[in-house]
């Protein structure tokens, strides 16, 4: 007997097996023999013989008992794949057949074979298997009436009718439909082979032919729902894929959580505590977005208690305008290469800042220097960025759009050229600028500046305790942190609040320190967080090998160019303060206790340093109540604003 | 034939197992999908998708072939550069499970370049481009593994275009590069039907792998795009982004796609390879931050359980352990540490101990290994991620293609390619192929007259 393995094919031995997924092709006849003894193989029990007859050999899966519990139909998903193309044979009785009739409300396995096929793990065991779950599912009339095998032949010349006929007697079965048959010419089965992706070579010294093995589930709309080769075809798998297709109703769908309304839905990825071993995940499925879109407008007419009347720093826009602002917000298309969005930075679900950095980057991974600032409330502010450098929001928001290191558009015009040729604009700048619908410098600011405006947050329970609407709202902690706020620990001095109405903020700069101790102080090693609880060292040296410089940062005297406002930063609104952590204008503080502690400390001395900023002695229960007194700050529709956000749609590349 | 004896019927039951032995047991070649066509023997050509840099040559990714033939006049140089435009974050890249397309992703824009690679192996061209894998999918940011399944291809994500940050999912396309389904990694709130084994569930993803067999799928989890894209020092001083690292190994079920496990992994476990052997029942991974190796592996009650077996380098160091290979025998793992530029060399003959045996040093920085199955040539690229590689360097030492012959006792380099001197960019994922995967393809036709049943010895023994 002549000895034959398979082999690792190689150029020197073009006529080897090859193993899974490889051509094959022995030479010779010794499929049809294979075939034979395939489909001698009654059953599972007699596969598993086969198994033990030679424990140093693996037949393809498909021969054997599966080693694992098969799926429970119908628990699982099979999304169509794509359309299963048409085409027409001559079926082993002679008859002129279509495959799309064939296909109409059945449930089809296809599979491509030759009759003179010699490779135990091609033809012969898409065969075996097919006549193995043909039997499981005959066992059901009901679900066999329902299902069909078609088994193609790529071979006319030998597989005629007549051949095909006696080839198939050994698999009709009693409840079997099992069509065999070739296509009627050259043509017609190029077409087929190519419509399913049959690479079929001929090998020209044996008449045998080399194909990858391939086996597709169709169902009754003519779609491939599942496809196998040579180590994942299995009789069990199959009929589980056969009647989980035929199960009428959708598989079980695993509920998904939506977010309890009312609820503030927090960042998606909370890493609270991970500093600590103990830390847990409390992760957000992405698909749990509770959209809810809201009429953003009415809080610009009638701004939430707490907030100053008429203070808008510009016009009161349209609700139309609003809408293509957020639209816009959303839309990742708006940096250069399509990856960054102004949500990007500004992640509604994270205070409309972004928690999870220090401070942002841009398109290409670019380094940008300044913590992102919070939008909530930015429309009532008479100067952005921390340098205070802009006006106005309409002007702002071209800012990032040019600058290399955020959106890095090349120029103006190519941004609003890029817009203009998105068709689903083009209904909304028509709604919103009806006299000039073209997108312009001036109308794509405004709508961008319409939505932030419209980001209006108060109505806290600061507020509603300090206007005596409810003096419950506020805790006494609170209450004593507010005392604090505004006497011993003087922090009312610049985050000034009103008496009806407060922003926090004196809208001045001022030099905190941070500044000038990130420009000035030698770099120390670092404690870096490897995982939950667990820290390392790692020496400057170590890092600034792979760092770029990192950028230096004066503040307002880059504006200014005026050496006495060096570190000099805008000061904040505190409005959701507890939700847009990392602070400070480099994210350099990563809690509320830890920016008590800075101010506590007094600081970074320095020439420029506020004289305000000084050592304020506060006890460790006084910094709790300081603490307790910021998280009363947060606005009661923040949920609102962030549920609408969720209600606009992501703009993505698209090739359309 | 219809008069065969019984003895001559047991005979053919013989040669019929015989013919199906093995090899469904398979090796870069060793960590490519069993499902695929595989080459086992001299390759012909590297083709090592290769990220465009600022400043160096035409400053966009390409993917450049280099000669692998020792027989080859070419041998060791670079014979082919096909330029994709913009700078995409190119990363990993993987072939179809026919072996006729390499499709090579990108993490930043989420590009994904899908090359013909079977018309002519030497020359590889761009098939077709998919840039709404963001859109199809319902936000995944990020495109990673290329995993070939029957007919399709599996794409691991890292990030989402919500927040680019790590929690992700998995997409399946078929083979035309047509979209077919998502499949998010479990989150606390939907962990669709897996359990939470340890304290995390992130719905963070990196790369995965399959084993047939046993009907499984491991997956593992790095960071999100906020992360992976921004400069290494800035992360690194930055104890919010530091957060955002995975810290799960998920098991799937291969055939239903659904999560089944969910293991506590810590500190990034990215690369993950499965055992080839029989009997085999695990899969590898290593920790980028931790520097462990982990086992992901069936128990003696045929629970998957995930343990970690040995420490990589000094971890206190951060050595950075980032790719691996995997003898197509089990029996050793290479083991890359980017910081150090180092490899290391681990008997994993004993899973549950690997030990380290061999260690080299191959330049400033060392990020991909690929190996020849049969384990005799091993090479080595630079790249980790754009903003993270190390900027200065002895030359060529720094962004670099290098082969080396693997004689069991040593490494001795074959040649290097300077990829900053050939004015490429940053090399990163290398693909192994061959002219003989693709000989002798010709449109099918029917058999010339007299062909048919062609004499082979075989058939003949047969009595026939």
């Amino acid at each position: 007997m002549v000895a034959i393995r398979w082999r690792p094919v190689s150029a020197a031995e073009p006529l080897q097996a090859r193993p899974e997924g490889g051509r094959r092709h022995v030479g010779g006849r010794l499929l049809s023999v294979c075939l034979l003894l395939a489909a001698a193989l009654a059953g599972p029990a007699r596969a598993h013989e086969a198994h033990h007859a030679s424990p140093a050999a693996a037949a393809a899966p498909g021969y054997l008992a599966l080693p694992y519990a098969p799926p429970q139909p119908g628990t699982y998903a099979l999304p169509p794949i794509r359309a299963a193309a048409d085409g027409s044979f001559t079926d082993d009785g002679g008859q002129s057949r279509s495959l799309h009739a064939l296909y109409a409300d059945r449930i089809t396995v296809l599979s491509f074979i030759y009759t003179h096929c010699d490779d135990a793990n091609g033809c012969p065991l898409a065969s075996f298997v097919l006549s193995q779950a043909a039997a499981d599912i005959a066992k059901d009339p009901a679900l066999a009436a329902t299902v069909r095998f078609v088994s193609l032949s790529f071979d006319p010349a030998r597989d005629t009718p007549a051949a095909l006929a006696r080839h198939a007697k050994p698999f009709r079965k009693p409840g079997v439909d099992w069509i065999f048959g070739t296509a009627t010419d050259t043509d017609a089965l190029d077409a087929l082979l190519g419509a399913y992706g049959q690479d079929v070579e001929r090998d020209g010294a044996g008449g045998s032919f080399s194909h990858v093995l391939r086996v597709y589930l169709i169902d009754g709309q003519a779609r491939i729902r599942n496809e196998y080769t040579t180590s994942f075809l299995h009789a069990s798998m199959l009929a589980a894929d056969i009647r989980t297709l035929a199960m009428a109703a959708a598989p079980a769908a695993v509920p998904v959580a939506a977010g309890t309304p009312g609820a503030v839905p927090g960042p998606g990825d909370d890493k609270t505590g991970y500093d600590e071993a103990t830390y847990v995940t409390r992760s957000r499925a992405l698909t749990a977005r509770a959209a809810a879109p809201a009429a953003l407008r009415l809080a610009l007419e009638q701004p939430p208690p707490g907030l100053p009347r008429n203070a808008l720093n510009g016009p009161l826009p349209s609700a139309a305008q609003i809408a293509l602002g957020r639209r816009l917000f959303f839309d990742r298309r708006l940096s250069h290469n399509g990856t960054v969005a102004c949500a990007s930075c500004h992640v509604p679900d994270q205070g409309f800042t972004n928690n999870e950095l220090m401070t942002p980057i841009g398109i290409e991974g670019r380094t940008v220097k300044r913590n992102a600032p919070s939008l909530f409330n930015v429309g009532l502010l008479p100067t952005l960025f921390h340098d205070a450098r802009e006006s106005r929001l309409e002007q702002q928001v071209w800012a990032p759009l040019l600058a290399a290191n955020e959106m890095g558009n090349p120029s103006i015009g190519y941004v609003l050229d890029k817009i203009a040729a998105l068709p689903e604009y083009i209904p909304l700048f028509a709604a919103a600028f009806p006299a000039a619908p073209t997108p312009t410098m001036e109308t794509l600011g405004i709508a961008l500046a319409a939505y932030e405006r419209a980001l209006l947050s108060g109505d806290s329970a600061f507020d509603r305790w300090r206007e005596g609407r409810d003096d419950g709202a506020m805790s006494a902690a609170a209450q004593r942190g507010f005392s604090l706020f505004t006497g011993k620990a003087g922090c009312s001095g610049c985050h000034l609040v009103g008496d009806t109405e407060a922003m926090f903020t004196d809208h001045e700069l001022h030099n905190t320190g941070i500044g000038f101790q990130r420009s000035m102080a030698t770099p120390k090693p670092l404690e870096v967080t490897v995982a939950p609880g667990a820290r390392l060292r790692v020496e400057p040296s170590t890092i600034a090998a792979s760092s770029e410089t990192p950028p230096n940062d004066l503040g307002r005297y880059e504006v200014t160019l005026d050496p006495a406002d060096r570190w000099r930063y805008r000061t904040p609104g505190l409005r959701n303060v507890a939700l847009t952590a990392p602070y400070m204008h480099d994210g350099s503080l990563p809690t509320l206790d830890a920016v008590i502690a800075h101010y506590n400390g007094g600081g970074h001395p320095n020439e420029g340093q506020d004289p305000r900023v000084r050592p304020l002695q506060l006890g460790a229960s006084e910094r709790a109540d300081l603490r307790a007194f910021l998280e009363s700050l947060t606005g009661s529709n923040v949920a609102t604003l962030v549920r609408d956000a969720y209600a606009a749609p992501i703009g993505d590349h698209r090739n359309d | 034939m219809s008069h065969q004896t019984s003895s001559q019927r047991s005979a053919l039951f013989a040669i019929a197992i015989g013919l199906a032995i093995t090899p469904l047991s398979q090796a870069d070649e060793t960590c490519n999908s069993p499902y695929m066509k595989r080459l086992t023997t001299q390759e012909d050509f590297m083709y090592i998708w290769t990220l465009g840099v600022s400043g160096v040559g035409d400053e966009q990714d390409k993917l450049v072939t280099v000669d692998t033939n020792p027989a080859s006049k070419s041998y060791g140089k670079v014979i082919h550069s096909l330029s994709v435009g913009g700078r995409n974050e190119a990363h990993h890249s993987g072939y179809s499970d026919d072996r006729r397309t390499l499709w090579a992703g990108g993490l930043d824009t989420s590009n994904i370049f899908v090359f013909d690679v079977a018309s002519d192996p030497a020359k590889p061209t761009l098939k077709t481009t998919i840039t709404d894998f963001v859109a199809k999918t319902g936000g995944i940011v990020g495109p990673h593994s290329f995993y070939a399944l029957p007919g399709r291809m599996l794409i691991t994500g890292l990030s989402n275009n919500q927040d680019h940050g790590g929690r992700t999912g998995m997409a399946e396309y078929t083979n035309d590069g047509e979209y077919i389904t998502t499949h998010w990694m479990p989150t606390d709130d939907n962990l669709q039907g897996a359990t939470k084994t340890g304290q995390f569930a992130d719905g963070y993803g990196y790369d995965i792998r399959a084993l047939p067999r046993l009907n499984v799928m491991v997956s593992s989890s790095f960071t999100g795009w906020n992360n992976y894209m921004m400069d290494l020092g800035k992360m690194m001083a930055d104890g919010e982004a530091m957060k955002r690292f995975g810290n799960t190994v998920t098991l799937w079920d291969l055939h239903t796609r659904k999560p089944l496990k969910v293991f506590d992994v810590p500190g990034a476990p990215l690369e993950v390879r499965c055992a080839w052997g029989e009997t085999h029942d695990y899969c590898f991974t290593t920790t980028a931050l931790t520097s462990k190796i982990w086992l992901i592996h069936r128990d003696g009650n045929g629970e998957w359980q995930a343990k970690e077996v040995a420490d990589i380098g000094d971890p206190a160091k951060i050595p950075l352990p980032v790719d691996i290979s995997i003898a197509a025998d089990d029996s050793r793992l290479w083991v890359n540490t980017w910081n150090d530029g180092m490899t290391r060399l681990y008997d994993i003959t004993d899973p549950h101990a690997p030990k380290e045996i061999y260690s080299k040093h191959i330049g400033e920085q060392v990020n991909m290994v690929s190996q020849s199955w049969d384990g005799k040539r091993v090479y080595f690229t630079s790249s980790l991620l754009g903003n993270w590689d190390k900027k200065q360097g002895p030359a060529g030492d720094l962004q670099y293609f290098k082969a080396y012959h693997w004689d069991g006792k040593e490494l001795k380099e074959a040649f290097a390619v300077d990829f900053v001197a050939e004015k490429l960019g940053l090399a990163h994922q290398m693909t192994l192929n061959a002219r003989s995967m693709y000989a002798g393809r010709q449109s099918p036709v029917p058999p010339q007259a007299g062909a048919a049943g062609g004499g082979d010895t075989l058939a003949a023994s047969l009595g026939r």
